[in-house]
């Protein structure tokens, strides 16, 4: 196929993917906020912030950090790149210039989305209406998702497609759990009896709270959380789960000699296919999760490099 | 609450009310439904029409406005048809119209037989700023230059079909043909369980064959090359590459190696063997044409004149869909083809000839005054309409430069029915088929009707408010 509709997929995947996980970071921030001690609401506020690498660009465009801010700041606001209308919008430029390759189906699901988005921020989002437009954005991106699955030709398309939905979201789960498992940590020494809200918290950002329950059981073991998120084939988010996508797909896409970025994906799918809790307790989550991103990143670009770059 | 509609003025052919406002024969299926239906369910199916269009994405970009402004085409409700009678002479006409052009289009870049015979003068084809000269002598597969054309015809009062203008370059709008096909059987899908309408949705298959057949190798690679997505017909030329399963490319897309096309595909270089192009002539190479283009390919033309690649249209064709050309296009069917032409032309004076030209001054009020190069109803004057001043204007226009302007008498175009803001209004139209010349000349039935919205408008052009509407050619007229 062609490499640069090889690209726009790649991206246009990327970045409803995005979309997503800005919704859930949001809403989960913003339900913490209203049962965390005052002391930590500024800190929990802002982990959407930290996640998407917005602090600097927040604290000059808004500077307090309110729940309303911050819905204008991540939902609707155009002048920065990782705000939902701007992620959507993103995600639809890029749509259109491979409309060639979407099914009607596919198509018409983002191009809805961006209408909709249209007409929302046009009436504004307010705290008490906000949590129907995190609904709103996860829907739409279940409906992207089942018109991708149900109606797209198996091919290349589709593969570069999924990479770009994978990548994405392996790269979303090592820094929410990098950002989220320290702050539970924390408030384990300082406010044991918040700790379970917290580690729920984590869970629900990355929708894992069910399958953690179902795992382990109630009780929150911080390594037990990890475990589920980096090693745990069976979890949609887990970091296992997204490397063996992308090692699958970059398997399945036509290419013409070894690629480079089939061997890093690989190589990494390896290390956490193989991967145990005790290594990565001797590493420190930190600094395994620091190199895990790293890599992914590397990955990436490789792709890029391999099949779309000229 | 039952639809109030208006009939039409006298001495204007109406498709569907005949000369004593009776509903016509052919249209008889439409009469229950539209006249007895209830206004304020249709205007619910129009909203309806509007919402899934706007999420199709059918939206096209006028140029001069703002860029990623989308507007939508207004599509009517109401249907234009066509009967079977019709349609089989219209059909035979086209044919035998599009088969005459191309064969002209073969001997002005080869032999010249119409200029020696004296039918047309060299002056008026080698001038003419769309002849290529690069072309002469270039070998074609099939000897095929416009394998897909769009002959606008109009219907006047006499009820005959009369061509307006062949476009043989990159003629565009059949998306709209086929959406509005699916739109009406989405909204009505009773009407058409009881007319017998042609079917229209197997074009992209026999565009798909017609571009295979442009190329002599077997099994060739087909790209559709658009000007990219801010073009006014981007949707188009997504829709019909994604129909025909081929690929959509931009120029960056395509490069030249050893005068041979290649894309840029994830599994590196893929030699391309037809350039379905939607893209003018003077833009397909920086090298050859237009320096400045950033659409088109480096090389494109070299490769071209190689052979290596066709391009489909061919370069060149503009020549012969030029308003100075058009007069005299009856006289090559029957130079090349040695038949009567089935399809009329409209009374064409020519600024050029000074008898003509002094005819065009002294009955400025009355004609329709149109610029030779002009295309999308820019740079015409429709006398009846205009103003003193805008005709002292083109008078002025026309001394200057005589050869530049074509005039015609004001045609009074047929009506239909259409929804407007007072209600049902009878409004002006114009059909355009889809020629498809391959191993054979074929075509669907039908084509793209536009219509001009406002009252008594004769433009129908969508980038000046024009709308469309449905084309329904019936298989059958006695039913």
């Amino acid at each position: 196929m062609l490499s640069r509709a090889a690209s726009s997929l790649f991206w246009m995947a990327r970045y409803l993917e995005r979309a997503e996980t800005q919704a859930r970071l949001l809403d989960v921030s913003l339900t913490m906020a209203l049962i965390d001690v005052p002391e930590d609401r500024e800190e929990q506020l802002s982990v959407p912030l930290l996640v998407t690498g917005t602090r600097e660009v927040f604290d000059e465009l808004y500077g307090d950090i309110t729940p309303q801010n911050l819905i204008d700041f991540l939902l609707l606001d155009d002048r920065h790149p990782a705000s939902v209308f701007s992620v959507i919008r993103s995600a639809r430029d890029n749509a259109l210039h491979v409309r060639g390759n979407l099914s009607a189906d596919v198509w018409e699901s983002i191009n809805l989305a961006w209408m909709e988005l249209k007409e929302l921020r046009h009436k504004g989002v307010t705290e008490s209406n906000a949590s129907r437009v995190f609904d709103w954005t996860r829907e739409r991106s279940h409906v992207f998702r089942g018109a991708a699955y149900g109606t797209l030709l198996r091919n290349d398309a589709f593969h570069f497609l999924r990479l770009g939905t994978f990548i994405e979201r392996a790269d979303t789960t090592a820094r929410v759990l990098d950002i989220r498992h320290r702050m539970a940590t924390k408030s384990l020494e300082g406010h044991p009896t918040q700790s379970f809200f917290e580690w729920t918290a984590l869970l629900h950002s990355l929708a894992a709270f069910e399958a953690y329950q179902h795992t382990y059981g109630h009780n929150i073991e911080p390594m037990n959380v990890a475990e589920l998120l980096i090693l745990k084939p069976d979890v949609p988010r887990s970091l296992h789960a997204c490397l063996q996508e992308i090692a699958d797909l970059l398997e399945q896409i036509e290419s013409g000699e070894a690629r480079r970025a089939r061997r890093l994906a690989t190589s990494l799918y390896a290390n956490i296919r193989f991967g145990d809790r005790e290594y990565i307790e001797d590493r420190g989550l930190h600094e395994y999760l620091t190199d895990f991103l790293a890599r992914i990143e590397r990955i990436s670009g490789q792709i890029q490099k391999d099949y779309m770059g000229w | 609450m039952v639809m109030l509609i208006q009939t039409p003025p006298e001495g204007i052919y109406d498709e569907l009310f005949d000369e004593n406002n009776r509903v016509r024969p052919s249209c008889r299926m439409l009469e229950d439904w539209l006249i007895k239906s209830d206004e304020d369910l249709l205007a619910e199916k129009r909203r309806e029409a509007d919402v899934l269009f706007q999420r199709l994405g059918i939206t096209f970009n006028v140029y001069g406005e703002d860029q990623g402004a989308e507007r939508l085409i207004p599509f009517d409700l109401i249907p234009r048809v066509i009967s079977a009678s019709d349609w089989q002479r219209l059909q035979a006409g086209l044919r035998q119209r599009v088969q005459a052009l191309n064969r002209f289009l073969f001997d002005i870049y080869h032999d010249f037989d119409i200029i020696r015979a004296g039918v047309i003068s060299a002056e008026q084809v080698f001038a003419n700023p769309q002849y290529q000269p690069g072309m002469q002598n270039l070998k074609l597969p099939r000897n095929l230059y416009s394998h897909i054309a769009g002959i606008d015809l109009i219907r006047h009062n006499d009820g005959d079909f009369y061509v307006l203008e062949d476009n043989l370059r990159c003629p565009s709008g059949v998306s709209y043909m086929l959406e509005n096909r699916r739109m009406m059987m989405r909204l009505f899908p009773e009407l058409f369980a009881q007319a017998p309408v042609a079917p229209v949705e197997h074009y992209p298959a026999l565009l798909g064959e017609t571009l295979r057949a442009a190329s002599l190798r077997s099994n060739p690679t087909v790209v559709v090359l658009t000007p990219g997505r801010f073009n006014s017909a981007y949707f188009e030329h997504a829709f019909l590459a994604r129909q025909m399963g081929i690929e959509l490319v931009e120029g960056a897309d395509l490069f030249i190696r050893n005068n041979k096309v290649y894309m840029k595909t994830t599994i590196g270089p893929q030699q391309v063997d037809v350039i379905y192009r939607r893209i003018d002539d003077d833009f397909l190479d920086p090298l050859a044409g237009n320096p400045d283009s950033m659409l088109g390919v480096p090389g494109l033309y070299a490769a071209y004149r190689t052979g290596n690649v066709v391009l489909a249209n061919a370069m060149g064709t503009g020549v012969a869909d030029d308003k100075a050309i058009y007069p005299f296009v009856p006289e090559m069917i029957r130079f090349y083809l040695g038949e009567e032409p089935i399809l009329k032309n409209v009374p064409t004076w020519q600024g050029r000839k000074p008898k003509d030209l002094s005819y065009i001054l002294d009955n400025l009020p009355d004609l329709v005054v149109k610029e030779t190069q002009g295309a999308g109803g820019y740079g015409m004057l429709i006398g009846p309409k205009a103003t003193k001043k805008e005709i002292s204007h083109f008078r002025k226009l026309l001394k200057a430069r005589p050869d530049n302007y074509i005039a015609q008498p004001t045609l009074s175009l047929s009506t239909c029915p259409t929804f407007v803001e007072e209600g049902v209004a009878p409004r002006h139209l114009d059909l355009r088929p889809f020629v498809l010349s391959g191993k054979k000349v074929q075509m669907v039935p039908g084509g793209l009707t536009r219509v001009a919205l406002k009252e008594g408008s004769l433009v129908v052009n969508s980038s000046q408010g024009g709308g469309t509407k449905d084309t329904w050619v019936l298989e059958d007229d006695q039913c």
